[in-house]
């Protein structure tokens, strides 16, 4: 059978590849391709745990606050290090401003081209868009400007990003008007995005790749002139989010709600758990930590759950492997769908193809939540079962929580998230001012020994992040990632079943293979 | 496709609600970026104001993280830089663009068909496992192709490459020891392929974004469209190294503005070093006072660039402000020459008159009320420290040792 080939998959971190057999218009099977190794654990090895900080961070210039965070904690559950409080605190508030950076471009920059043509918003009429963006509740701009703007660009006849996109595709649904409303949120997304992120320069020096949160706390000491800066930016990022990116999600939903019957993947759902409590117990983080299968909350998982297949990907390491006694030796061969084909392994979580991400994240918050627990550390903020049955009732699905397993639940419980954490965001700023106040924040903890074992398991924007660390004489005997990207695309493990990705692919109607724009709109949704 | 002149900036910029002044304004910004003075601003306004068509660029990502494409996100004065990037059409750049798949290949061969635009090159170059640790598309064969590959037909087409970021400079941290992969930097690649273009070089881990941008307009005002009359009317230092895999000497041009002075000369904490008032614990009360990092680990001493200066995310901070050391990511092999990162220096490489000297020695220079502090600190008053060509670390020489005995750092 005839395959349809994406190589390479634009508008994602990394280069992947991602091929399918498509029959009488549907996906029936899929192959998903990590296509570049470097070699960051092997790099790691016999350096200080404090340079495995700074150095494995770099495997990812779009979430290295979460593989920051992710290494310093396994150093530091390795030579049983405590944070203090203040350190916390403010390595949340670095998180926060990570997420809100990534979730804002990942929408409107990255996967919103999959949807908003640049290109049609070229016939709206502007009275009808301000009509349409004050019945949308959405963020007015100078629409006539925008649309100005985006003539010239297009009369010029060179369209740079734009160029060479099938933007005559049906899929390309919405009307003219919502079209440059979405378009004027594109450019102010790339400003909003880049406020986020200077709340992350102030903490930790520069985004990308950020200095601060080193094992046993944060070098970062916030200082009166350094909070303000923090807290006004942050007020103005959820803004945007109340007024742009929520109503916006909502305003495109209507017009592609089928995309709530495919594209679901697994539906096994994996989240280490997110943004400490005092307690430092991942259980009970605000995001907590948790597995589902069919919507249903496992009793427990735990770092030890991972296993890591090889089968199919071009390493000659044991297949099997749980990291902390992982390998990783690459041994390229050839790219061949029956047998090697990825430089990505298969992680597994319970021996479950397990999906990652916002989605999954807001999956176990929800159901955590249903069963009790608090995810809101007792403020007065949005949380995950809030959001997610209100925007099921705006939709007209009230009490159908199902349809998260599919495209669009995965794409609006990205956005949804955004609203949770804009609103934790500045919990944990005012807790942190009130530490400041009382004078009793203590920012970094020094390690009392240089040897141990231990793991790190957080979350990035995009999905599950461990770092499993050996230390012995100061030194790093052993060092093993389990990145987001290595869940989400995933590809078969030793028992042929597909990864997370692979999965989610299957059964999505494509309209034309030579232009599949339903399966960039799956592949985006996971953010890889 | 027409590719005229499409009218004066202003229209454009008026409708991104920029105003004349703020616009004069970023002009003057460019003209001290590039180190010429202010009333260089009319002609870079004049220069911008022409119009031309929009230059085609190429944005190809190597073995990279895409935290370059993340900082080139962040550049300063966002509906300005919006103005600079839509100076150039990008007809292919992997993290943003539209087009995927056959599609965006098409774009690379038809933009090196057409010829005459600029290549950015983001992240290492991928030789190891015979090319195959990079592969993206196809050839005509449907077989995959070697990134490596796409490098050589897009270099050999292009008028100049930017490499931006420590990986496109030298590999980065990708060909740390043991270099599992089989990274190399841009210029060395070129070199090994016999590959003439000219390259320049934006260093550190990512690169700040205003540097790539001064760059672009450097190309678009001065040099005329012109590989050579750029190449003439850039200021550029040069930094050799030998590359790891090739054995060879290869030669790097820099920006003379983004590498011409240390970190420490430009330290706004420079200060407290010389008051000998330094930070000795993360989180501490002397962090909150903004002592020096020194004592910490800080690379600022021997790390040439212009961080302290530009600043980075549209100058809101930058490391050293933030509390971190530096850890020298804009140095060459910056992890094998840095790491331990929290390890004080032994000596300091210090620019100009000065050579490499020991802090002992620096201290005499700048007073000797810092010389009798660094004593007190018991701070790097030992002569010797450096082993070979090894990081000059002082706790670092068994750790030195084991690694010259694998071979040595690359």
């Amino acid at each position: 059978m005839a395959r349809t080939v994406i190589d390479p998959v634009t508008r994602i971190e990394g280069h992947m590849r991602v091929e399918v057999e498509v029959k009488d218009n549907e996906v029936v099977d899929a192959w998903v391709s990590g296509t570049l190794y470097r070699g960051m654990e092997t790099v790691l090895l016999d350096r200080s745990p404090e340079d495995a900080f700074y150095v494995s961070q770099r495997i990812c210039g779009v979430c290295p606050i979460s593989h920051s965070h992710a290494s310093a904690q396994a150093t530091e559950s390795a030579l049983g290090i405590t944070i203090p409080e203040g350190g916390r605190l403010v390595r949340n508030i670095l998180e926060c401003a990570q997420y809100l950076h990534s979730h804002i471009l990942w929408f409107y920059n990255l996967t919103g081209l999959d949807y908003v043509s640049p290109v049609n918003a070229l016939k709206a009429n502007i009275a009808d868009t301000y009509a349409l963006a004050d019945a949308a509740g959405t963020r007015q701009a100078d629409f006539g400007a925008i649309a100005k703007r985006l003539t010239a660009f297009a009369e010029n006849g060179q369209l740079s990003i734009l160029s060479g996109h099938y933007w005559d595709h049906p899929g390309y649904a919405l009307p003219p008007e919502l079209d440059l409303i979405a378009t004027s949120h594109y450019l102010e997304a790339l400003e909003m995005q880049a406020v986020a992120n200077e709340v992350v320069a102030i903490v930790a020096g520069k985004f990308s790749h950020p200095m601060t949160s080193v094992p046993g706390g944060t070098a970062f000491v916030p200082t009166v002139d350094k909070l303000d800066d923090i807290l006004f930016r942050l007020v103005r990022v959820k803004e945007f989010i109340d007024t742009a990116l929520i109503p916006d999600t909502l305003a495109i939903a209507p017009f592609i709600l089928d995309a709530a019957t495919y594209g679901g993947g697994t539906g096994n759902f994996l989240s280490w758990g997110v943004f400490e409590k005092s307690d430092l117990v991942p259980e009970n983080r605000y995001l907590p930590r948790g597995f589902a299968q069919g919507l249903k909350l496992d009793a427990g998982v735990s770092p030890d759950d991972v296993t890591e297949y090889t089968a199919h990907s071009w390493y000659e390491s044991p297949t099997g492997l749980n990291p902390a006694q992982g390998e990783t030796k690459a041994n390229f061969t050839e790219y061949n769908t029956d047998e090697k084909y990825s430089y990505g392994k298969a992680a597994r979580c319970k021996d479950k193809s397990s999906e990652v991400g916002p989605l999954a994240r807001m999956v176990v918050a929800y159901l955590a939540e249903k069963g009790g627990m608090d995810v809101a550390g007792g403020a007065d903020v949005r949380t995950p079962a809030k959001l997610i049955d209100g925007t099921l009732k705006a939709l007209g699905l009230e009490g159908k929580p199902e349809v998260l397993v599919s495209l669009l639940g995965r794409v609006a419980a990205r956005n949804l998230e955004a609203a949770y954490i804009a609103d934790i965001a500045l919990v944990f700023v005012n807790e942190l001012i009130a530490a400041l106040k009382g004078g009793e924040a203590k920012f970094w903890q020094a390690a009392e020994t240089d040897k141990g074992a231990g793991v790190g398991a957080w979350e990035a924007p995009r999905g599950s992040v461990a770092h499993w660390i050996g230390v012995n004489g100061g030194k790093i005997d052993h060092y093993q990632i389990v990145a987001p990207t290595t869940w989400l695309i995933a590809p078969r493990d030793d028992n042929g079943v597909r990864g997370p990705m692979e999965e989610g692919f299957v059964g999505v109607p494509v309209a034309d293979t030579e232009k599949p724009l339903e399966l960039l709109r799956v592949a985006h949704s996971f953010d890889p | 496709m027409a590719q005229e002149a499409h009218g004066a900036i202003y229209d454009l910029l008026a409708v991104r609600g920029v105003s004349r002044r703020d616009f004069l304004k970023y002009c003057s910004y460019i003209a001290a970026t590039l180190g010429l003075s202010e009333a260089a601003a009319p002609q870079i306004a004049a220069a911008l104001e022409k119009g031309a068509k929009l230059k085609p660029a190429l944005w190809l990502n190597g073995g990279s993280c895409t935290g370059c494409t993340e900082s080139m996100a962040q550049v300063d004065t966002p509906d300005v830089a919006t103005i600079v990037l839509e100076l150039l059409s990008f007809n292919y750049f992997e993290t943003i663009m539209a087009a995927a798949g056959k599609q965006a290949e098409d774009n690379i061969a038809e933009t090196i068909k057409e010829g005459n635009f600029i290549l950015v090159y983001e992240g290492s170059v991928m030789t190891g496992q015979d090319g195959n640790t990079l592969i993206v598309g196809n050839k005509e064969d449907g077989s995959p192709k070697k990134g490596t590959e796409i490098l050589a037909e897009a270099a050999t087409a292009a008028q100049a490459v930017i490499s931006v970021g420590a990986c496109a400079v030298d590999g980065g941290w990708v060909a740390a020891y043991p270099n599992p992969a089989g990274a190399m930097g841009v210029q060395a690649f070129l070199d090994k392929e016999g590959i003439a273009t000219p390259v320049v070089n934006i260093p550190c881990c990512p690169m700040n974004p205003e540097w790539v941008v001064a760059m672009v307009v450097q190309w678009l005002l001065v040099a005329d469209d012109d590989p050579a009359v750029f190449l003439e009317k850039t200021a550029l230092l040069t930094k050799t190294y030998k590359d790891g895999i090739t054995g060879a000497d290869v030669t790097l041009n820099y920006p003379e503005y983004v590498v011409g002075s240390t970190i420490h000369d430009n330290c706004p904490r420079r200060g407290h070093f010389e008051n000998g008032e330094f930070v000795s614990e993360f989180g501490s009360a002397e962090e909150a006072m903004g002592y020096c990092l020194y004592k910490v680990g800080c690379k600022g001493p021997q790390t040439f660039t212009q961080c302290p200066v530009t600043r980075w995310n549209r100058s809101v901070s930058w490391c050293v402000n933030s509390g971190a050391p530096c850890i020298g990511c804009g140095g060459l092999n910056w992890v094998d020459n840095n790491a331990p990162f929290f390890k004080r220096l032994s000596s300091m490489q210090m620019g100009g008159s000065l050579g490499n000297v020991q802090p002992g020695s620096v201290a005499a220079v700048v007073g000797g009320v810092a010389a009798a502090a660094l004593v007190a600190h018991g701070l790097g008053m030992k002569a010797a420290g450096r082993i070979g060509d090894g990081p000059p670390m002082e706790t670092a020489k068994k750790y030195d040792r084991k690694r010259m005995a694998k071979g040595g750092d690359k």
